[in-house]
């Protein structure tokens, strides 16, 4: 029996993730504790407050695994710089101080930061990681296993065979043919930031037509067999990582979109670009398709896992639910490069012997709110404060008058959804509720869906499909017939659902009240944290929030917090 | 300091399209002051002192705010997109200097921006900018505000008016000791720069050369790694 710490971390999204004797006992994305998006540093905020939680020391650690190869990386970056001469003149500097000065010694600096023998940090392939973060947490024996990113040290796209504690690889394909940076490419044309806007992509693409096919055919060309190329001239990612497309792309789509320039659907020019992401959201999805087919005729698996930051686009998720050959489809809720460290701390306890864990029943495994403290802390900064005995039925009555509240409790999220512990909910029926949160919280794209959360026994009543391996997650997307979800329901009919079981107590006894009072268990749930900022992670973060946004009020576990009393 | 920010200002302001971008730097540098704020908050024993920390926190999204706003206002005058939100980097102060270090070196913050506000009050006053001045006149009034509740917590902390000094000199040393090594590592990143663009000219034309050559059969290679491993 062994503790194991797996860190994720120095590209984006770092994160940690701790499994004692089998069991994963916490994972935290480190952005959630330094408060900066997507906080790529690595995660030491977050080791400690996994090894606090477990009320471990560093030193009782068997292994720190880190969730990537650094020579092997260095060598991937090394030659494709090299490769593409003249080109990359001015990446290679950039490139090799960021590996020679940082990346490359990262285990070196685990240990001595943690203070752990150094023979005990170990490292594992990246794509292996995604894997593992993928079926070993699934309610799957056995499964068919895609991982889909950017890059790993050299891999874009694995295909696994996942039977028991066992991970066999059956076929790579490698950078930079990399759907990942396809769609990170095109996020980059499209005008928004490449590992923060690729959600926002596919939330615009349902608002297009996808007309673009001819030219996007000469970007990427797939095989029936899953296998596919990109035309690498209309990348400039191997000789400008700041952009990721080269000039020849806008020869053929036409001049890029300016970054932040405000979106208006109802131009010429705007329409053009949503048809382009509907266009690159129909390719990728196609290839995912492809890929995901060749994986079940390889395995003769009825489940498939998948991972990798691809893995996060919920649109595809349930394309290849339906379409893919699979009776069962799972995506971790931290799918991206932070799983990556809950699947190098599962492959180091696999290794010492430790059983492989249960599957996943709850995306709880960051911290806990501090009812308590935020009762004291909201009184000193003369907010009205009211304990309840019944505050599930509080919150809902006051959603249903339409009010938006923020919830605070428990222990927060794994992965980039809020699912109920550090949420804002309101009205699903009410466009105004909609409006609201977009103009004065969110501040968002007009074109972004809000997502609902649904009990999961009346899920099937209002989306159709749900529940499955998914809709725990808020992984994949599910028809949305009633029009009168005004507020949940994406353009296309769909709603990124997430479906609620006494798993997620709080949300599900807000659910049972909404239930009791409106006759609807369903509720929008949208992230706890403001425009560009990590969601929320302790009661001090939400205070905070509730100091500089008008909300109407917060419930941190039992306690109602408001501005006014009242 | 101040002497050379109001010679300078009439300058740097009238060069075409840095006014949004000294703006939105402004915005950024607020931004990295709530995150550290808000650490300040998580971190401190004291419930009064946290509560504190989460109202200046509270202000500093305000002046974020405000700042990218009015920059993405200049922006779209001169006829393009705004910067978009204000992400910034921090550096953990509160963490690596204590309460008191931070205290210190977040007091000489709010009092170098209350001067240089000021100054920018008038110049934009003088140019008949009302909504700038007004930005920074309304801002100014926070600064103020924060400067005071800095210097009494740092007497408070310390124990005296002297020791408080003497901490706001540690605090200069150290800012003073962190420009010298940004400096440094300026100095040394250009000299690796030039050091690796001559590695760089030496390696990668046969490098490229070979991958050209080999292309066909990477290909394959490529493709059999897909089929079976």
């Amino acid at each position: 029996m062994s503790a194991v710490l797996g860190i994720s971390g120095t590209y984006h999204d770092a994160a940690a993730a701790l499994v004692v004797d089998g069991h994963v006992v916490a994972a935290i994305q480190e952005e959630r504790l330094s408060r900066h998006k997507n906080d790529p540093r690595l995660p030491f905020h977050a080791a400690e407050a996994c090894l606090a939680y477990a009320g471990l020391a560093a030193a009782a650690l068997d292994r720190v695994v880190f969730y990537e190869q650094p020579f092997d990386k260095l060598e991937r970056v090394l030659v494709s710089t090299l490769e593409v001469f003249p080109r990359s003149l001015r990446q290679f500097p950039r490139a090799m101080a960021s590996q020679l000065g940082d990346k490359l010694w990262v285990m070196d600096q685990l240990a001595e930061r943690l203070g752990v023998d150094r023979a005990k940090v170990t490292a594992v392939e990246h794509h292996r990681a995604h894997a593992a973060s993928a079926l070993f947490v699934s309610p799957y024996e056995r499964a068919a296993v895609l991982t889909v990113d950017g890059v790993g040290e050299s891999v874009s796209t694995g295909l696994w065979r996942g039977d028991g504690r066992e991970l066999t690889p059956l076929g790579r394909i490698e950078y930079p043919h990399s759907l990942g940076l396809l769609y990170a490419g095109l996020t980059a044309y499209l005008g928004f930031e490449v590992n923060e806007g690729e959600y926002k992509v596919m939330g615009l693409a349902a608002y297009g037509e996808p007309r673009f096919r001819d030219e996007l055919a000469k970007l990427i060309r797939v095989e029936p067999d899953g296998w596919f190329e990109l035309d690498l001239s209309y990348f400039g990612k191997l000789a400008n990582a700041d952009l990721g497309f080269g000039p020849k792309l806008e020869g053929l789509l036409g001049p890029r979109r300016p970054p932040y320039a405000p979106w208006d659907l109802s131009t010429e020019r705007d329409q053009r670009y949503a048809d382009i992401a509907a266009t690159l959201q129909l390719v990728t999805e196609e290839t995912l398709l492809a890929l995901a087919r060749e994986a079940q005729r390889r395995t003769g698996f009825d489940a498939l896992c998948l991972a990798g930051g691809v893995a996060l686009n919920a649109v595809a998720n349930a394309r290849l639910a339906k379409e893919a050959g699979f009776r069962r489809v799972f995506v971790q809720p931290a799918a991206g490069d932070a799983g990556g460290a809950l699947g190098a701390a599962i492959l180091g306890a696999l290794e010492l012997g430790d059983p492989r864990p249960g599957p996943l029943t709850t995306a709880a495994l960051g911290l806990p709110a501090d009812a308590a403290a935020a009762m004291a802390l909201a009184g000193e900064l003369g907010f009205s404060v009211k304990r309840s005995d019944d505050i599930h039925t509080v919150i809902a009555e006051r959603i249903t008058r339409g009010e938006i509240i923020a919830l605070c409790t428990g222990r927060f999220e794994w992965g980039p959804r809020a699912l109920g512990q550090r949420s804002i909910l309101a009205d699903p029926r009410d466009p105004d509720s909609r409006e609201r949160l977009n103009r004065a919280i969110k501040r968002r794209e007009p074109f972004r869906p809000f997502a609902p959360a649904v009990l999961a026994d009346a899920a099937a009543r209002y989306f159709p499909g749900a529940p499955d391996d998914m809709t725990p997650f808020m992984t994949t997307v599910c028809p949305c017939p009633d029009q009168a979800f005004a507020a949940v329901r994406h353009v296309d009919g769909t709603a990124r659902v997430q479906t609620v079981t006494t798993a997620t107590p709080a949300l599900y006894a807000i659910l049972e009240a909404m239930r009791a009072q409106s006759g609807h268990p369903v509720v929008l749930n949208t992230s706890f944290n403001g425009a560009g900022e990590p969601i929320i992670a302790s009661e001090v973060d939400a205070l905070a929030f509730l100091l500089s946004h008008p909300i109407d009020g917060l419930v941190v576990d039992d306690v109602l917090i408001t501005k006014r009393p009242g | 300091m101040t002497t050379l920010v109001r010679l300078v200002t009439p300058l740097v302001w009238r060069v075409p399209g840095h006014g949004a971008r000294k703006l939105f730097g402004f915005a950024r540098a607020e931004q990295g002051s709530r995150i550290d704020l808000l650490q300040a908050a998580r971190l401190t024993t004291s419930l009064g002192r946290r509560a504190q920390y989460l109202r200046h926190a509270a202000d500093e999204t305000r002046h974020a705010a405000l700042f990218a706003r009015r920059s993405t206002e200049l922006r779209t005058d001169a006829g393009k997109a705004g910067y978009g939100p204000p992400i910034a980097d921090t550096e953990d102060l509160f963490e690596r200097l204590g309460e008191v270090r931070f205290l210190a070196f977040v007091h000489r913050g709010e009092a170098r921006g209350r001067r240089q506000f000021e100054v920018y009050a008038q110049h934009f006053a003088s140019r008949g900018d009302v909504r700038t001045e007004q930005l920074f006149r309304g801002i100014l009034a926070d600064e103020a505000r924060h400067e005071d509740y800095t210097r009494t917590l740092l007497v408070e902390l310390t124990g005296s008016e002297e020791a408080a000094r003497t901490e706001l000199r540690r605090a200069a040393l150290w800012e003073a000791w962190r420009t010298w090594r940004r400096a440094g590592r300026a100095i040394a990143g250009l000299v690796f720069a030039l050091a690796m663009s001559v590695v760089y000219l030496v390696a990668a034309p046969p490098t490229a050369l070979v991958s050209r050559l080999g292309r066909g059969r990477t290909r394959r290679q490529r493709r059999q790694r897909y089929l079976s491993l």
